[in-house]
């Protein structure tokens, strides 16, 4: 129709704006920023050792690259994120699938169990972080698992060492992220209708077979979305990684990495910490896509 | 003959329900266990709260001797509360605004409009759900800094920037089920285009719309990175940034927690509140949410 046709760019033009300013704009100059040496508020120029007088003459190739791959931190950073992620993803789906398998079984108040399991995910990561902080390092260290009650040594101290870290961060986020899966999990266990079961159990389907054959399968779209969504997360995960032990003793992710290069550097170098956000990008850009693609694939097989 | 299989049918359904039963009584104690593991935090936080440093190091766990408000006094003002509270609503809300108006805006002209710019600007919106913060956020801090907007206004338009992809893709996929029909016979009667947007569309956009605000307001309330970038250590901070500020000014000598507690607690009874009372619409939105992407 003429009258949409007519009004089409009015109304799409606000939000076109706002993508070109806060988005585009700045994520095509970040990619040309790699390429230079920027120093955040001016370029230098590595030929006259001087401020450049455009940014063109600042064009140093590569180099920023080659530098955030030779950085042991970075390095670290990269290996680290990839672990936790790889922990957290599994940490997170087995809480938040076993959750909602349990919410959906019980008759009644379940509503009540809901509203506690998602009450986590309304708070911020930097405050939870505090409080799981004083959870490490007191309850857990000095009175749950001290020497004088149940002695698990791996759970003490778990904030000052880079692999018990890795749980404790683990630990952190399925608390806080277990919750919101279960309501996506729920709303597709809601969506698989009773007759599968009850053709099942009339043919002497054991509770795991049934699992195995009729929740699985029919519980492809949900994990295509909640997995997404948890290797997304992990993959940035930033406040709780500052709250909880601000990168100390090698508990860097690569979130914190990027904004803290420009701090381990004088002058700042900003040229080289885009660099490492451009690598950030492409990572999480191919493993989020290779996950749905894998996962979307197996909706279709099933 | 005829007697004992009614008694052993009646015995076998007996057992059959004595295992249901035990069944579900497990199930109960499992979840009853796993959410007091969830609120455990909580709890510690509200003891703590009205301790001093040297009892909540020796009995964290424990209710507190005296009953004291001081502790929470001395957060309020260390934290700026109330200010800290009005400046972290008006941006939340705001920002939202911008978001549900600009996108709902812009998605329902992409669905009604079936063409190449439509798709072509649709697929960018998507795409960008892609780009971490990270990737852009140095060269957006120096632009906005630029255009002198380094401030809570410009802090505002780049929550309506980052939030718009996911709020157009998710208004993209309801409009398509919303009949033309309507806007039609609205058009007859002579509506114009914003009375239409907003007497006819918006009120049919209700539900989705529910979705758009409760996604997009947990994340803006509860983000850190952004506003300590935009805003940093100035007068203006949202309630995350002072308890940053909060924590680093008062632990440079190990951890503050008689300040720490008290400031967590009266930063999320807020958000509790607005939980209790709106939960059942937060978790449709988020489980709406889930679906329709």
């Amino acid at each position: 129709m003429n009258f949409y046709k007519k009004w089409f760019w009015p109304l799409v033009m606000p939000s076109l704006l706002l993508f070109t300013m806060v988005i585009l704009y700045p994520f095509i100059m970040g990619v040309v920023n790699s390429f230079l040496a920027w120093r955040g508020t001016y370029y230098f120029d590595p030929d006259t050792g001087t401020r450049a007088t455009s940014m063109f003459n600042s064009f140093v190739g590569f180099d920023n690259y080659k530098e955030a791959f030779q950085d042991t931190r970075f390095i670290s950073a990269l290996v680290y994120t990839i672990k936790y992620t790889f922990i957290a993803v599994i940490f997170v789906n087995i809480v938040a699938l076993a959750l909602a398998l349990m919410v959906t079984k019980i008759t009644k108040s379940s509503g009540l169990y809901r509203t506690v399991f998602f009450l986590p995910n309304m708070l911020g990561g930097l405050a939870l972080g505090f409080i799981w902080q004083f959870v490490f390092q007191i309850i857990f260290t000095d009175i749950l698992f001290s020497p004088d009650a149940l002695y698990l040594p791996f759970l003490r101290y778990m904030t000052q060492d880079s692999n018990k870290a890795l749980f404790a961060l683990a630990m952190l986020s399925t608390w806080q992220y277990a919750g919101y899966m279960m309501i996506i999990y729920v709303a597709g266990l809601n969506n698989i209708s009773s007759d599968y079961y009850e053709a099942a159990s009339i043919d002497g389907s054991s509770y795991w077979h049934s699992f195995r054959k009729i929740t699985i399968p029919m519980l492809m779209p949900s994990f295509t979305i909640v997995f997404f969504m948890t290797i997304a997360n992990s993959f940035k995960l930033l406040d709780q990684n500052v709250a909880l032990t601000d990168g100390e003793f090698g508990t860097r992710l690569l979130a914190m990495q990027i904004l803290r290069t420009v701090k381990d550097t004088t002058p700042p170098n900003y040229g080289k910490a885009q660099a490492q956000a451009v690598i950030f990008f492409i990572l999480v850009s191919v493993i989020t896509l290779t996950q749905v693609t894998i996962t979307k694939k197996k909706e279709l097989e099933m | 003959m005829k007697e004992l299989t009614v008694v052993t049918s009646k015995s076998m359904n007996a057992n059959y329900f004595l295992k249901k039963r035990l069944q579900m009584i497990g199930l109960y104690v499992v979840l009853t266990l796993i959410a007091l593991y969830t609120l455990a935090p909580l709890w510690l936080l509200l003891v703590n709260s009205f301790k001093d440093q040297s009892e909540i190091i020796s009995s964290p766990l424990g209710l507190p001797s005296g009953f004291t408000l001081s502790y929470l006094t001395n957060a309020v003002k260390e934290i700026h509360f109330f200010k800290a509270l009005l400046v972290t609503a008006s941006i939340t809300s705001i920002s939202v605004l911008l978001i549900v108006v600009v996108s709902s805006m812009a998605a329902w002209m992409m669905v009604r409009n079936k063409g190449t710019a439509s798709y072509v600007v649709f697929m960018c919106f998507v795409a960008a759900m892609l780009i971490p913060f990270q990737a852009v956020m140095y060269p957006l801090i120096q632009f906005f800094d630029d255009i002198r907007l380094k401030s809570a206004t410009g802090l505002i338009l780049m929550y309506g920037g980052f939030g718009l992809s996911m709020s157009v893709f998710l208004y993209h996929g309801f409009v398509k089920g919303v009949p033309r029909g309507v806007e039609e016979a609205a058009t007859i009667d002579g509506c114009n285009i914003f009375q239409m947007y907003l007497y006819v569309v918006m009120p049919l956009l209700k539900s989705i719309t529910v979705t758009v605000i409760v996604l997009n307001s947990m994340w803006i309330w509860n983000d850190y990175l952004l506003p300590f970038l935009v805003i940093g250590n100035s007068s203006t901070k949202t309630l995350v940034l002072e308890l940053y500020f909060a924590r680093i000014t008062a632990g440079q000598f190990g951890n503050p927690w008689q300040l720490i507690f008290p400031a967590v607690l009266i930063s999320i009874i807020p958000i509790i509140i607005v939980y209790l009372f709106l939960q059942k619409y937060i978790v449709k939105g988020i489980s709406d949410g889930a679906i329709k992407s």
